[in-house]
């Protein structure tokens, strides 16, 4: 059976034993992934962290001449704002529902609205996205949307989140994913294979799409960028393309299987191109993938050659860094920093799962006991075990780094710095070596009391994360 | 039934009871809810009132319900958190508020709470869910909360005192000048011989609620200030003088001799006190006036905002500074008996001159009033950027949300607020007319 006739994907919990909460030396968490059952852990003290919606959000955002409607509460849409904020061109709204709403329903409202959004905007697609109320209420969003795809001739795509049945907000992605390419199958005539190749772009920062996309062109590739930036049409274009390239081997995972699978479209397996090194090599698999190995070759010794020069003296040598991202960042970034001489004091990673196997494995040969923890959102333990650590450095993406700086550390956010391909490794380069040279920010903030309890870093960090009792 | 909105700023009841508690100094919120809830709150208000982020981060606790919670009741999974909570996470005063999974579910919150006092643990809760309104519904429903809920923990009330003022409706990251605000109010209160209870924002804890009973006078700056107002009139005879705007520039001087008068202060004291604050305005007026007449300040213009912001800054604009209030937008739903109060007095502004006021909270009709208005200058929030680049007009974001200002403790109310929105104002005019500004 087509894994795309189910309403939703099943959350990356069940596909691939994602964990959301761990703590433990690499060695540990290689050795526990190498068994058949991964137990489940849970917080008996939690702070937010994102989830389903929210990563829908980040999708949609970066999709063209769309409407997102959120058919909720209003504040499940407020964080539509920050991505006006941040140059998403989605147009946003939330269908508004009030109490009344929740009890008797409001497919009524639902229609109304996209009715008057497709009059207002006639874009190219309208994605309704759900969320607690609409899934707790198991509103019926699918007849509203059948019924008006052949009224309004719109593409009208339901997206299933619901804030609660994943624990990981990286289910999100594959939701929207799986929800995009449910529709197309439906709506799409088998074309012949054509000549292109998908980069499987999922919720990137602009800049690090546009730079991975001209290294692969200079290849002599011609490219479907999905989901990012991308329109319907361009998904019509890449069920028939030669391959797919993911840009992370995480975020698009469920994108890269699906296209494979559905549409025999083979993913190339390559992790990110983070790094000069790192970068070199996800050229040259893709390249050996594709028949252009010596291009890549060349490509690599002149860019390779170029950054080493721009980067003249600069290494991290004796520098403690602490490494706090999403998981196929962090493990890339890791990577960078080596090659820049660096040493990695500790990671924090967003989830942990079958996907980072490989990396678990070769972190536990080399380093057995660098610590790995898991936590989206989780700052009381990270300050905590930050404290003990007492990094001379610190890289993440969180929206905590205001009580990372607390700490006084210098902290280097790669939220919006672009770090892909070469000129990433100079960007982020210039970053730390400005972080490094002055910390005299980081000593007034300092000043400010932290949010705990001293009680609290006396526990061990792990002391609220426990086995799930089924 | 509630239309949809589109680019909504007034976020939901569930935020704004989180930015009020956030506001105050040792209070903790401790979120029950699915674990997105706080993280919308910090992307979706927090991050874009130009610096009001208390803790760092989202707010530093939530339950994050799972789907076992939806299922089979969260109220146990509430009871751990809140014990964890009181031990992790330093606070004078933990602030349960609930979101629309936990009220759908049914969890007994009250319940949890006495469970917590029962262990001497000083907390009070609020059934917040974001399905009950907007944030200025659930700024109600955490004063309320507060007003209620803090004589059960703390019993003594003290006397009177005939010279404490609280002052209510200002709504904080809501107003994202609410620091600034506030700290002038105060100022011009201390300046006639008054004590200022501002409740929220530096130096305000629990020890500023605790005396609400006391206050001699609630001072009332919005629409959303009347409820708690009524609410310690009713419980303790607190008189209260309601005011629809902020007050800005002169207005604030009107304020100030009806405060006198109300409660019996030196009536000389307090005309000294605003010759002397007049006096400078009327400089700061004086001093730009070349480059006033120069760049061409004077223009029609459309203001986007609450209703205390849009009626404090018209009007100062309107009767001291020779704008033309062209398209006022109202977005913070005032109740309907105050729409046509707002409408007459704003249309009022500038006899003979035709002003629309329109009440709305949806992007795209606010942008096309602002658009068909035709104002040469568009004072709003970053939502209507878009719509003064295409007019070609200068623009100063003013209102929720702000994407392109750091806003710390600068304010519009009052004498001073007054200085800092001719500097704004004008300096955006100027950077615009000489071209630095290619909107």
């Amino acid at each position: 059976m087509s894994p795309l006739r189910a309403k939703a994907p099943r959350s990356r919990e069940k596909r691939l034993d994602t964990l959301g909460a761990w703590l433990g030396p690499v060695s540990a968490a290689s050795t526990e992934f190498a068994g058949d059952e991964i137990a489940q852990r849970i917080r008996t003290f939690s702070q937010s962290s994102h989830d389903d919606l929210l990563f829908a959000l980040r999708i949609l955002a970066g999709i063209r001449d769309s409407v997102t409607l959120v058919h909720g509460p209003r504040g499940c849409a407020a964080a539509g704002l920050n991505h006006i904020a941040a140059g998403s061109n989605t147009r946003w709204a939330v269908t508004n529902l009030d109490e009344r709403d929740t009890i008797m329903g409001a497919d009524s409202k639902l229609r109304k609205s996209v009715v008057a959004l497709y009059h207002r905007y006639h874009p190219a697609v309208v994605f309704i996205v759900g969320n607690p109320v609409t899934a707790i209420n198991n509103d019926d969003i699918q007849s509203v949307v059948e019924e008006l795809r052949e009224e309004l001739k719109l593409p009208i795509i339901p997206v299933y989140v619901t804030g609660f049945s994943s624990r990981n907000a990286v289910s999100g992605y594959d939701t929207v994913l799986h929800s995009l390419l449910k529709y197309l199958s439906g709506h799409i005539v088998p074309t012949l294979k054509n000549e292109t190749v998908n980069l499987l772009s999922v919720a990137e920062h602009p800049q690090d799409r546009k730079e991975a996309q001209e290294l692969i062109e200079q290849l002599g590739i011609e490219l479907n960028v999905i989901p990012d930036d991308s329109t319907i049409d361009v998904f019509r274009l890449a069920v028939a393309a030669r391959a797919s390239i993911p840009l992370s081997p995480d975020a698009p995972e469920y994108l890269g299987a699906i296209l494979h699978k559905i549409y025999g479209v083979p993913l190339i397996d390559v992790l990110r191109p983070v790094g000069i090194e790192g970068t070199g090599r996800w050229l040259k698999s893709i390249a050996a993938f594709l028949g252009k190995k010596d291009v890549a070759e060349e490509l690599h010794g002149s860019k390779a050659a170029e950054t080493v020069r721009q980067l003249g003296d600069f290494s991290l040598k004796g520098v403690k860094t602490y490494i706090s991202l999403s998981s196929a960042n962090a493990f890339s970034v890791l990577e960078l920093v080596e090659e820049l001489g660096g040493e990695v004091a500790g990671l924090t990673i967003t989830h942990l799962d079958r996907l980072h196997v490989r990396h678990l494995d070769e972190l536990a040969a080399r380093h057995p006991s660098l610590q790995i923890h898991v936590s989206d959102g989780q700052a009381f333990e990270e300050i905590s075990i930050l404290r003990k650590l007492a990094p001379d450095l610190y890289l993440g993406d969180s929206t905590h780094l205001g009580q990372v700086a607390r700490i006084g550390i210098p902290v280097v956010s790669l939220e919006s710095l672009a770090i892909v391909g070469y000129r990433g490794v100079v960007r982020l380069v210039r970053r730390l070596k400005t972080a490094l040279a002055n910390n005299s920010y980081g000593h007034s903030v300092g000043k400010i009391n932290s949010a705990y309890q001293d009680e609290w870093f006396r526990r061990s960090h792990n002391w609220h994360i426990k086995q799930e009792v089924k | 039934m509630a239309h949809h909105v589109e680019g909504s700023r007034n976020s939901c009841a569930q935020h704004g009871a989180l930015q009020l508690f956030e506001s105050i100094e040792g209070v903790i919120p401790v979120i029950h809810s699915t674990s997105g809830c706080g993280v919308q709150h910090y992307l979706g208000v927090t991050r874009l009132t130009g610096g009001n982020d208390p803790f760092g981060s989202p707010p530093v606790s939530s339950s994050n319900i799972a789907e076992k919670h939806v299922v089979f009741g969260g109220s146990s999974r509430l009871r751990e958190q809140l014990k964890n909570t009181v031990k992790v996470v330093r606070g004078d005063l933990y602030a349960i508020v609930t979101g629309c999974s936990t009220e759908m579910v049914g969890d007994d919150i009250a319940a949890m709470t006495k469970e917590g006092r029962d262990q001497d643990w000083p907390v009070i809760y609020a059934n917040t869910p974001g399905f009950s309104g907007d944030v200025h519904n659930g700024y109600h429903l955490a004063v309320k909360a507060l007003i209620e809920q803090l004589p059960g923990i703390w019993q003594s009330i003290g006397e009177k005192q005939s010279r404490l003022v609280n002052v209510w409706g200002i709504i904080p990251n809501q107003d994202p000048f609410w620091r600034g605000n506030l700290n002038e109010l105060g100022r011009l209160l201390e300046g006639i011989g008054l004590v200022p209870n501002l409740l929220i924002g530096s130096g305000q804890g629990i020890a500023s609620w605790k005396q609400l009973p006391e206050a001699a006078i609630n001072l009332v700056v919005s629409p959303w200030g009347e409820l708690p107002a009524r609410m310690l009139e009713e419980l303790y005879s607190t008189p209260s003088i309601q005011l629809q705007g902020l007050p800005v520039g002169s207005e604030a001087g009107i304020l100030l001799r009806s405060l006198t008068e109300q409660l019996g202060l030196d009536p000389l004291r307090t005309e000294l006190f605003i010759n002397r604050e007049e006096a400078l305005l009327n400089h700061q007026f004086a001093r730009l006036a070349d480059s006033y007449y120069r760049a061409g300040f004077q223009r029609e213009f459309a203001l986007v905002g609450e209703s205390s912001q849009v009626v404090g800054i018209s009007e100062f604009l309107g009767k001291y500074f020779g704008l033309l209030p062209r398209s006022l937008v109202i977005t913070d739903n005032p109740p309907d008996i105050l729409r046509e109060a707002l409408i007459s007095r704003l249309s009022a502004i500038v006899p003979g001159y035709d002003t629309e006021v329109i009440f709305s909270e949806d992007r795209s009709e606010i942008t096309d009033v602002v658009r068909k208005g035709g104002a040469q200058l568009i004072l709003a929030s970053s939502l209507e950027l878009d719509v003064a680049v295409e007019s070609g007009v200068p623009f100063l974001a003013v209102s929720f949300p702000l994407a392109d200002r750091i806003v710390l403790d600068r304010g519009y109310a009052g004498y001073r607020g007054a200085t800092a929105l001719l500097e704004d104002i004008g300096s955006a005019l100027l950077a615009f007319s000489n071209g630095r500004y290619a909107c």
